[in-house]
């Protein structure tokens, strides 16, 4: 028993390093091989115990009306084959129950949230894999509020860049009118401390 | 030491030495021991009890782990986006890197040292959540909480077995209950969280080695969070027939009753054993919700053709089949009226339940009958073991029945009345009676 206790630890610290080295590695791929997409977004603000603060996305893309077939029930992982529209910003061509024969990086893997029927169609709401953006604790509520004024302001445009390969997505950055959130945060700081 | 003596309660072995060496004075004093003897007694002892001081140790070094652990994970939290993405995962994945080597070290140096080995392994596991809330943090990943504690305790179940860690042990069982609780009560599907069975049956071996090892504060412990943890997942499984949730409580606190009984946990003082405790408080508050008559009304109204194919009724079943296997191997230890009453909830609430699904009404009344039974049984059992808190515990579940009956039945404001004064009345001769007895004893 005494003789297996050194594999044995060294199998325990492999495997400690194993997810979060993973984890990376997988984000990496997508951040640096993946397709870029602009997804149009609205927010909020919670926190995570352990993860800390973050402004929860919520994308315009979540609902998807498919044809008059019963075929998503909730909680199912689906495949959603992205494309851009006029504007630029990505719209949801296709959604497959299956996994597609090509994987390429106009395929996101995700999951639906809930699904309903309006005049015989049924309409979805997909839970999107990266709708969390961590932000500093103290900035949290002043990303926030850049982000609610620039949804008031129908003027300006809110999106994240989203990263996606072969299925998986990683949010690169959030935007306001094609600057990023963070940018933004430390103008209004500055411009507060100066008063 | 208020955190200390509340950690640490002493063992009864404990106490009985404090007060043999207490008394050695007066022994000597009265002629009654040898100044040899007395020397031979406090050798003894002094050999037998561990210091006081290694259990501050041990209740220290895992105190501090955990604050340092907590805190780090805090730190990380603050999400530093000043700092480059390298560096923040360095930093991030740093105290993994320093808890390991600890770790490591401990091992290939053979240590003795309870409180190195609990503390460095409380950091381990706190070094392991700061490694994986930074990663995803960084990557912006998505993710519930639910699962962030699924792959954090899945990563420190082997610190368990490798590091032989108690502390680590308690503080998975929390954790796993956590889990369970955000995938099963919070998160939006409300999924039967069935990885928390995988995980805590990947725990047990540890459990039962700490049952079988010795009878120290953490096993007492484990009882406590084990028992506690079973009680609140168990609610997880209410999705397709929530009317089956009920009767797998009652089946789980009767198992706990039978649990509590092992030769392994009887010795147990009362309070160290949870099963016990909460088996039987939670029986009779059960006991007292189905004397009512919505819950029989409810069932027999609902057709229980697919009851025994819903993950409700499964898990009936595999409550009744773990109940069968304790009955078994109790009655391998004791015979069958040697056990306490209410170790006799499951085959009877059984027969009730089926009653119940085509004449509500009868297994209401007889339901009331058995609370009854317990109670006066429960006193019997108070009063043969001379124990006043067991008595006063059967006097209770009579009275709180005959409360319970106060709101649905008919009975006029006197009789109820009468019947107040009775129990009331019966409260102080049992007792008197009692504390009579044994102040004969002890003139005796």
């Amino acid at each position: 028993m005494k003789k297996l206790i050194f594999p044995a630890f060294a199998l325990m610290v492999l495997a400690q390093w194993i997810v979060p080295v993973k984890m990376m590695l997988d984000s990496e791929a997508v951040l640096t091989d993946g397709e870029l997409y602009k997804f149009k977004t609205q927010p909020i603000d919670p926190s995570d115990p352990f993860r800390g603060k973050y402004v929860v996305l919520h994308f315009d893309v979540e609902q998807v009306e498919t044809d008059t077939l019963r075929q998503f029930s909730e909680g199912q992982e689906v495949y959603a084959r992205l494309a851009t529209n006029t504007n630029g910003f990505v719209k949801i061509a296709a959604l497959l129950a299956e996994k597609p024969e090509i994987l390429d990086n106009t395929f996101l893997k995700t999951t639906v949230r809930y699904a309903w029927f309006v005049d015989g169609k049924q309409r979805i709401n997909l839970n999107l894999p990266f709708n969390r953006f961590y932000v500093e604790e103290s900035k949290a509520p002043v990303a926030e509020q850049a982000y609610w004024d620039a949804q008031q302001d129908t003027l300006q445009t809110t999106y994240a860049l989203v990263r996606v390969r072969k299925g998986q997505a990683i949010i690169e950055n959030v935007m306001i009118n094609d600057r990023p959130i963070l940018e933004i945060v430390q103008e209004m700081n500055e411009k507060e401390a100066q008063k | 030491m208020l955190i200390f003596s509340v950690l640490f309660p002493d063992q009864p072995e404990a106490c009985m030495s404090k007060h043999v060496l207490n008394e050695l004075d007066a022994l000597l004093e009265a002629g009654v021991i040898t100044e040899v003897e007395a020397g031979r007694i406090r050798q003894y002892y002094a050999q037998k009890l561990p210091p006081e001081s290694n259990k501050l140790v041990i209740v220290f070094g895992i105190l501090g782990s955990l604050l340092v652990g907590m805190g780090l994970v805090l730190i990380i939290a603050h999400n530093w986006d000043t700092l480059p993405k390298p560096a923040k995962l360095g930093i991030g994945l740093f105290p993994l890197f320093i808890a390991q080597a600890a770790c490591g070290y401990l091992l290939w140096k053979k240590s003795t040292s309870v409180a190195w080995r609990e503390g460095v392994s409380v950091f381990l596991m706190f070094a392991i959540a700061t490694a994986i809330a930074i990663v995803s943090q960084v990557y912006n990943m998505d993710g519930t909480l639910a699962n962030f504690l699924f792959y954090w305790m899945l990563l420190t179940l082997p610190v368990i077995y490798v590091m032989r860690s108690s502390a680590v042990s308690l503080l998975f069982w929390a954790g796993i209950t956590w889990y369970a609780c955000d995938d099963g009560y919070v998160h939006f599907y409300h999924a039967i969280p069935y990885k928390y069975w995988l995980l805590a049956l990947a725990a047990m071996p540890w459990y039962i080695s700490l049952c079988r090892r010795d009878e120290s504060t953490f096993t007492y412990f484990h009882n406590w969070i084990i028992a506690i943890s079973l009680i609140i997942t168990v609610g997880t499984f209410a999705s397709q027939t929530e009317e089956l949730i009920l009767p797998a409580y009652v089946l789980l606190f009767g198992i706990f009753i039978l649990v509590g009984q092992l030769p392994v946990f009887a010795r147990h003082r009362l309070v160290a054993d949870a099963y016990l405790v909460l088996g039987s408080l939670g029986l009779v508050s059960l006991l007292l919700t189905l004397s009512f008559r919505w819950y029989w009304a409810e069932i027999s109204q609902k057709d229980s053709a697919g009851w025994l194919n819903s993950p409700e009724g499964v898990l009936c079943i595999v409550l009744l089949l773990a109940a069968i296997g304790l009955y078994l191997l109790l009655l391998r230890h004791k015979k069958f009226t040697q056990l306490l009453s209410k170790s006799y909830v499951i085959p009877i609430f059984s027969v009730l339940f089926f009653i119940g699904l085509n004449a509500p009404h009868t297994a209401q009344i007889l339901i009331n009958i058995f609370v009854l039974l317990l109670a006066v049984y429960t006193i019997r059992e108070g009063a043969k073991v001379d124990h006043l808190g067991r008595m006063n515990y059967g006097l209770l579940i009579f009275a709180l029945l005959i409360i319970c009956r106060f709101f649905d039945t008919n009975l006029s404001f006197v009789i109820r009345g009468l019947l107040f004064v009775l129990v009331g009345l019966g409260f102080f001769a049992l007792n008197y009676r009692m504390i009579r007895k044994r102040k004969e004893q002890q003139n005796v």
